[in-house]
């Protein structure tokens, strides 16, 4: 393998050796924890009671002594002062220089402060991101996406224009306006949810006779919120739409942008080392993770993040380790697949862990079926009952036998469950234009 | 690149936050010289984040 300077943001850091990464992470962890413990009335109160003093931290090993916040914690601190953060903040309030929240899917949002720094950090860590994915000066990226209180895209488009690119900010357009405004600007990349990305290529060619592979000119789309450019069926069926090359990244709002797939689609994405900290914790007992393959839940610190730190956080994130070396010669270690699902989402049916990403790989293998499904977990009884909803594309619709035995087959493969099925008419079941709700747990709720 | 030139570009960004934050004592609370200020030391702090923070390990 030989090391191509001109495809990293930094190739100093990027192509660091493991032992050195290591020993990059100790020091700038015990820099986090020291400033966090000084400047924080929370995390002094917290590190307090559970014992823990900066000094502790002595090596590598030490650092799982320190113990973990969860979302729940940023949500009670944000009953204290100064309003509306709480007391994790480790800047007087007048450096705070940007707002954002969490979608509050999972409960009530929190609130994130940055301050200037912070917001350079962010751009920071997509540059990473951008330039990886090949993104250069000659780009001219658009963003499909309506700006607003969320983080997302935010820091994607300050890091284009940081990195030379032309930005495009398609704001309050709406679909098939931002799909014109592509294709007059010959924008050559754009950002967006990997429901949006289909959702778009569905609106050019059906509402304007357009086919986004042949009549725009986008070579690369960088996907975020949902993981879709990490299922192999999923990233396939938006690469033919668009004629393009489909990037992965993840990132949230009270952590940062932590990984991201290369230009060499190594089945998996790059964890940014040298800005944050991964762990890997067995779902079930908690021990540390090390070797790949094996899912766990995701514990991650962001490094260089100052006004509101995020150290050790439990993100419910479900990610593995890969065995594989990427050919970009990155050193930056690799997920395999991307986020696998939430702690939260990969739940028990029928006594078996459902993944809903992997209903998604098997519907849209298929090709005679629409990009959207919907999956209803509900009870029968005293039986889990799994109802999948799927569209059939106009002029398959003879097929309809034959498209339900190769669903259950390949459902049956995948995840050790039956379903029933149902085969709705093309655009039929409901459109999402950012982040899709499609999986549906009813039981909880008496269903 | 070597330690060397690593470490040069680790001394030339520690005169950069040096003479920012001269800059900044000296400004006399004029916003326009201490916002700009603001915003210079935070692309500075990136640039230790890539360059100084590695500079004993390579």
């Amino acid at each position: 393998m030989s090391l191509r300077p001109d495809i990293y943001w930094n190739p100093i850091l990027e192509t660091l050796p493991e032992e050195k990464i290591q020993a990059l992470q100790l020091k700038k962890f015990r820099r986090m924890v020291k400033w966090a413990y000084d400047n924080s009335p929370f995390y002094r109160r917290f590190y307090q009671q559970e014992g823990l003093e900066p000094g502790d931290i002595k090596n590598f090993e030490d650092i799982h002594k320190v113990p973990k916040i969860e979302k729940g914690m940023m949500r009670e601190v944000q009953q204290r002062e100064p309003f509306p953060y709480g007391d994790m903040l480790t800047v007087p309030l007048k450096q705070v220089t940007a707002f954002r929240q969490t979608s509050g899917t999972t409960g009530t949002p929190v609130y994130q402060a940055d301050m200037w720094q912070d917001w350079e950090w962010w751009s920071e860590c997509w540059c990473y991101i951008l330039y990886a994915q090949g993104y250069r000066d000659m780009d001219r990226v658009f963003i499909p996406f309506g700006y607003n209180i969320f983080v997302a895209f935010w820091a994607g488009h300050y890091a284009a224009e940081k990195l030379g690119c032309e930005v495009v900010p398609g704001g309050i357009l709406d679909t098939q306006a931002r799909i014109l405004k592509m294709q007059e600007l010959r924008c050559t990349a754009f950002m967006a949810t990997p429901t949006y990305v289909l959702g778009m290529a569905d609106t050019a060619r059906n509402k304007l006779g357009i086919d986004p592979a042949k009549d725009l000119s986008i070579r690369k789309i960088t996907c975020a919120g949902e993981p879709g450019a990490s299922v192999p069926t999923t990233k396939r069926r938006m690469e033919e739409a668009w004629g393009a090359k489909v990037y992965d990244h993840i990132g949230a709002t009270e952590i940062g942008a932590w990984s991201y797939e290369c230009t060499e689609q190594p089945g998996g994405l790059h964890v940014n080392d040298a800005f944050f900290l991964v762990e890997i914790e067995d779902l079930e007992t908690g021990e540390p993770v090390t070797e790949p393959g094996k899912e766990g839940t995701m514990i991650i610190t962001a490094l260089d993040r100052t006004a509101k730190p995020c150290i050790r956080f439990d993100s419910k994130d479900v990610i593995r380790w890969s065995d594989h070396q990427c050919d970009c010669g990155r050193t930056f270690r690799l997920i395999e697949g991307g986020v696998v699902g939430r702690a939260d989402d990969i739940t028990k049916v029928k006594g078996v862990l459902l993944a809903p990403t992997a209903i998604e790989e098997v519907v849209r293998s298929l090709p005679e079926l629409g990009d959207e499904y919907e999956v209803i977990v509900s009870k029968r009884g005293d039986v889990d009952d799994i109802l999948l909803r799927v569209e059939i594309l106009r002029g398959r619709e003879g097929k309809q036998e034959s498209i339900l035995s190769r669903l259950r087959n390949q459902l049956r493969v995948k995840t050790n469950l039956g379903y029933r099925i149902e085969i709705h008419p093309y655009a039929s079941l409901p459109r999402y234009e950012v982040k899709a709700k499609r999986f549906k747990d009813l039981r909880e709720k008496g269903g | 690149m070597e330690a060397r030139e690593i470490k040069e570009m680790d001394e030339k960004i520690r005169q950069l936050r040096k003479i920012a934050e001269q800059l900044r004592k000296i400004s006399g609370g004029i916003q326009a010289v201490e916002r700009n200020l603001d915003r210079i030391l935070a692309n500075i702090r990136m640039l230790e984040l890539n360059i100084s923070d590695v500079k004993e390990l390579v």
